[in-house]
């Protein structure tokens, strides 16, 4: 058996109203005028006119209606509001239909009082609303309307809770027995008590005599004072962070080893309240939960292998580009508030996986604050993971390969040569240049091999890179492909740079014919006295100040009084060693 | 004619009668503050009157009535609505009726005679009989009806034992499918604590009565239920509005939630805990944070009631469990359930407790020993609704009769003087149909105020109060 209650004062005595009288146009009006409303409350503003306007309407049609009627009480079905037996409100489409809205949380019986109008007509505008928007896991429109405690508006609804529930009832009293046995262990009490001069426990007394100082209301009344006390406890209680008690709570019993199961219990809901204070900007208690977690890790016997695992995947979900990303789009969007650091504090716990999003904001973001922040937690990070950076070099993002490669080569990791290999056939330039010079930085003798590819890269400044790149890393075998070049056509098109660049590397690498071939272009005197042109001739020049052996300085003296200033200077900077600065 | 709103114009008129009486109270009538306070009560009423053809004010127990129209109260005026109604009350007054033509200087004699302190020999006839000798020809008063022949008040019971019983149904399904690792149907619950709500609001004394249902084998159901009804019966006297009052009754009826994780022989244990059973059953605070957790279909994350469940065993210096090691103050709302928590058990039989006390005795060890850790002011609160003798206390007059306590005394300086229901006489034979009797009223045949000199458990003589309070 299912019972109807009724919400929100007594339920209105039905008006005997003959069908015929019923003012169905003017309801019908009304839903419509409520409609619109409804719409426009949505839409807009408390202060925009239009809003106002269609309130205003739907405060006339009740207005109209209360001249025809003391109360409207309208049957709630489905998809319909029936007033009598006439439908006075239809919807086909659920999604936006009033009658399920209701229907759908139990509410059968509707009534509108007079004076909804005044006040509280905007109040259930605000419910509907708040109704739409209600999710599945949460409160309901009963629980909605019992909140706004509307006074001229009143339902009925299908109490669940009655159903198989008997009441309780008297029963019929006690016997005369029952009750002198009361009556006798009082006299034998006081007979007791007379004897004993005084009373004995109360929990070993029969019936306890009553004592007079506990009608002293100074003894059981609230003054006052303390009224006032207790309301400050309730402000106080409204205001406390009830979050940061609970964490604080499951805290306390994280730290007791003896009950692994709830270790892994509290583990698993952190694991999900994280987030949570995230996305709340609770950023100080995601740090204060990191710390602790930290500090147990630490903790010798805190925690055994598997909560030890648990706890780190807490810190790497937390740390997953996707979170961080958000977090971070949040602080720039002012959703949430942090300060620097707040939020800086907060991220030196995060793992690996977060330097992605952070390094990306860190190059990217539009907001120095922040950047400063990003910019100073990244090596952080990076320090404590460095497998995690190796690991970023394999982004396709030029953004995040280029501000990785950086990370790699400030941080030295050694390791990190075969990735940096894959990124010479990156498709940007900025980061094929920034692999090469990073690869070489950590001699990388493993990229020496690529780096000889790169020697005919589309890009100038990558060929020069390459270039010096293999002569710093004096890779002999790339001795053959730099004569080549050195020999060819295009080096004496290139720019001075490019062919400083390859001379340079040659000579580092050139054993007694290579410096005899650079002896060649900057000494010998061609058809006519004619001579190399002044800028190969200086890039030998200084190719065999690398080459730096004895035939290589003789070259070198052989045109140290050379006419030509560029050649002479070239020559005489070769042999102080000063070169180009590779090498 | 105009439309008159009775809930507003009733409010109005009860504040009115209150600042009347204050104002008589501090000034001569000729003063101009008991003057405007006259005009306007004077003012509201004639409204009536005059859209009426007369306006009757009405007294029945905790409600009033404006021309038939309940008129409801809310925390902003509870208060104030009790002063006037105890005065009513305090000269028998039930019904005050003004007709057509009353006029301004008819309310200041009225008022005046009511504020005085009533002789406890004085009856409504009395007053009545001195009033008629005054000028007044358009205020006619009728005495009240006993609380206990009020239509008002055998609904209010009726929708008091509805909840009451809704709410201990909702309970047991609720913890039940706890146990069983089912998902509590959290609506029906909120709904039930809404119901206590509204019940307390509405009628307190009700929902008081109904915490006298002791029931051995429910007891963990029917707890449930009493802290709540006590929590928010204490809430109430704070002053917390009508949301946070559910907030803390909804903490309140999960307050033990934890207990579902904890072995039924353990629950249930006749004797003395061994110390690894009273080790696990100390968890049940820790487990009841934990399974809110896991409990679906609150708006949001229940950390109140999370708390409540967490601290509800701690006491004022932190001691008590579970043990803290970071800094922690137990919330108001934990420490009012922590307060109805120890009431209810202490008075209740139950498997660690088979001799309960007497609640008087709880009330003052409560009140009076601090080992018990409690808040002393929440205490103080608690007895402010339930009186020095709480609802079902089984009370010894000093006429050897035997009594039920039925309903508190509204007047803070008669709390130990509550309405009694006379159960036997001074021999102990039950009597046929119980008496309900005001203590602090003398006795019509007599002339004697009866007194109580003794209270005793109930339970410990195996009767059931109820049966004489739900009658």
């Amino acid at each position: 058996m299912t019972d109807v209650a009724t919400g929100q004062g007594e339920r209105p005595t039905d008006s005997e109203w003959d069908d015929e009288d019923l003012p169905v146009a003017e309801v019908k009006k009304l839903f419509t005028t409520l409609g619109k409303a409804f719409k426009a409350y949505q839409l807009y503003d408390e202060n925009n006119p239009v809003r106002q306007r269609f309130v205003d309407s739907l405060r006339g049609e009740f207005s109209t209606l209360w001249k025809l009627t003391d109360r409207l009480v309208l049957k709630v079905t489905e998809d319909h509001f029936m007033l009598g037996e006439t439908s006075v409100y239809h919807t086909e489409n659920r999604n936006d239909s009033l009658a399920f809205l209701f229907f759908k949380d139990s509410i059968r019986e509707v009534t509108f009082l007079p004076g909804v109008e005044e006040e509280e007509v905007v109040t259930f505008l605000g419910v509907l609303q708040k109704a739409r928007n209600l999710k599945p896991e949460g409160d309901d429109l009963l629980t909605v309307l019992w909140e706004v405690d509307l006074q001229f508006f009143t339902y009925q609804f299908v109490d669940l809770l009655a159903e198989g529930v008997s009441q309780p009832e008297a029963g019929p009293g006690n016997s005369a027995s029952d009750l002198q046995a009361v009556l006798a262990a009082a006299a034998e009490d006081e007979e007791r008590a007379a004897e004993a001069g005084e009373a004995g426990a109360p929990e070993e007394q029969g019936p306890q005599t009553v004592s007079q100082d506990d009608f002293n209301p100074t003894m059981y009344a609230l003054d006052p004072k303390e009224m006032e006390i207790l309301g400050a406890e309730l402000k106080k209680e409204m205001d406390r962070d009830l979050m940061g008690d609970v964490l604080a709570a499951l805290l306390d019993r994280l730290e007791e080893p003896e009950n692994r199961q709830r270790q892994s219990e509290i583990l698993e809901i952190l694991k999900a309240l994280l987030p949570s204070f995230l996305s709340r900007g609770q950023i100080t208690a995601a740090t204060q939960a990191f710390q602790e977690l930290h500090a147990l890790e630490d903790l010798e016997g805190g925690f055994d292998e598997q909560r030890l695992a648990e706890c780190r995947e807490i810190v790497e979900e937390v740390s997953t580009p996707e979170v961080v990303g958000e977090l971070i789009q949040a602080l720039f969007d002012g959703t949430i508030k942090a300060s620097a650091a707040q939020f800086g504090a907060f991220l030196q716990f995060l793992g690996g996986g977060a330097l992605a999003p952070l390094l990306r904001s860190s190059e990217t973001v539009d907001h120095k604050e922040l950047q400063a922040v990003l910019r100073e937690a990244v090596p952080r990070i990076a320090e404590a993971n460095p497998g995690a950076v190796v690991k970023l070099l394999e982004e396709e993002d030029a953004v995040l390969a280029g501000a990785a490669v950086r990370l790699v080569m400030e941080m030295k990791i050694a390791g990190a040569g075969p990735a940096l290999v894959v990124l010479f056939a990156h498709f940007d330039s900025t980061v094929r240049l920034a692999a090469i010079e990073a690869a070489v930085s950590l001699k990388a003798s493993m990229a020496a091999n690529a780096l000889q590819q790169m020697l005919a890269d589309p890009a100038v400044d990558i060929r020069i890179a390459a270039a010096r790149g293999i002569g710093e890393l004096a890779h002999g075998p790339a001795a053959g492909a730099l004569a080549e070049i050195v020999k060819g056509k295009e080096i004496r098109n290139a720019d001075v740079s490019e062919k400083v660049a390859f001379f340079e590397a040659f000579g580092t690498l050139a054993d007694d014919e290579g410096v005899a071939m650079l002896d060649d272009l900057l000494n010998r005197k061609r058809f006519l006295g004619k001579r190399e042109p002044s800028a190969i001739r200086a890039a030998a020049a200084l190719g065999l100040g690398k080459a730096g052996s004895q035939a290589a300085r003789a070259a070198l003296e052989k045109a140290g009084d050379d006419g030509d200033a560029l050649v002479r200077s070239s020559v005489h900077r070769a042999m102080r060693g000063e070169g180009t600065g590779n090498g | 004619m105009a439309e008159i709103n009775y809930q507003q114009e009733g409010r109005k008129i009860l504040t009115a009668f209150y600042g009347a009486m204050s104002a008589l109270k501090l000034y001569p009538v000729e003063n101009e503050t008991v003057q405007t306070a006259l005009t306007e009560l004077h003012g509201l009423v004639e409204s009536v009157v005059k859209n009426d053809g007369t306006a009757e004010v009405r007294v029945v127990g905790d409600f009033f009535f404006l021309n038939e129209t309940r008129v409801r109260l809310d925390l902003t005026n509870f208060s104030t609505f009790g002063i006037f109604a105890r005065a009513l009350q305090d000269h028998g007054i039930g019904t005050i009726e003004v007709h057509p033509g009353i006029r301004r200087d008819e309310w200041a004699p009225f008022i005046s005679m009511l504020m005085q302190a009533p002789n406890p020999d004085d009856s409504f006839e009395a007053f009545n009989k001195k009033f008629a000798q005054t000028p007044g020809q358009h205020i006619e008063l009728r005495p009240e009806k006993e609380p206990d022949e009020g239509d008002e008040d055998e609904d209010a019971i009726t929708a008091a034992k509805r909840t009451y019983a809704q709410s201990v149904q909702v309970a047991k399904d609720a913890l039940g499918d706890t146990r069983l690792g089912k998902a509590v149907n959290v609506r029906k619950v909120k709904r039930s604590v809404q119901g206590i709500v509204d019940q307390v609001i509405s009628n307190e004394s009700s929902m008081l009565t109904m915490t006298t249902l002791r029931d051995f084998d429910e007891y963990t159901f029917t707890h449930c239920v009493n802290v709540c009804i006590f929590s928010v019966i204490i809430g109430q006297k704070l002053q917390l509005d009508k949301n946070q009052l559910y907030e803390l009754g909804l903490g309140a009826l999960f307050h033990d939630i934890g207990k579902q994780r904890v072995d039924y022989d353990v629950i249930n244990k006749a004797g003395n805990l061994t110390d690894d059973e009273w080790a696990q059953l100390k968890e049940h605070t820790t487990d009841g944070l934990l399974l809110l957790f896991s409990m679906h279909g609150f708006a949001d994350t229940p950390y109140r009631q999370m708390l409540m469940a967490y601290e509800h065993h701690m006491k004022i210096d932190l001691t008590g469990y579970p043990s803290n090691k970071r800094p922690r103050e137990p919330t108001l709302f934990s420490r009012i359930v922590a307060v109805a928590d120890a009431f209810d058990a202490g008075t209740s039989v139950r498997s660690y407790q088979y001799k309960p006390w007497s609640p008087d005795a709880v009330l003052k060890e409560m009140r009076d020993n601090p080992k018990r850790g409690q808040d002393v002011l929440l205490v103080k609160a608690l007895i402010t609704a339930t009186g020095v003798y709480p609802v079902g206390t089984l009370v010894i007059l000093d006429t050897r009769e035997l009594g039920v306590v039925a309903q508190v005394n509204s007047d803070l300086s008669l709390l130990h003087r509550p309405t009694i229901r006379l159960i036997s006489d001074p021999q102990g034979r039950p009597l046929a149909r119980p008496v309900t009797v005001d203590l602090s009223r003398s006795d019509p045949a007599t002339g004697q105020v009866r007194k109580i000199i003794k209270t005793t458990d109930p339970q410990r003589y195996g009767i059931r109060v109820s049966d004489y309070l739900l009658a």
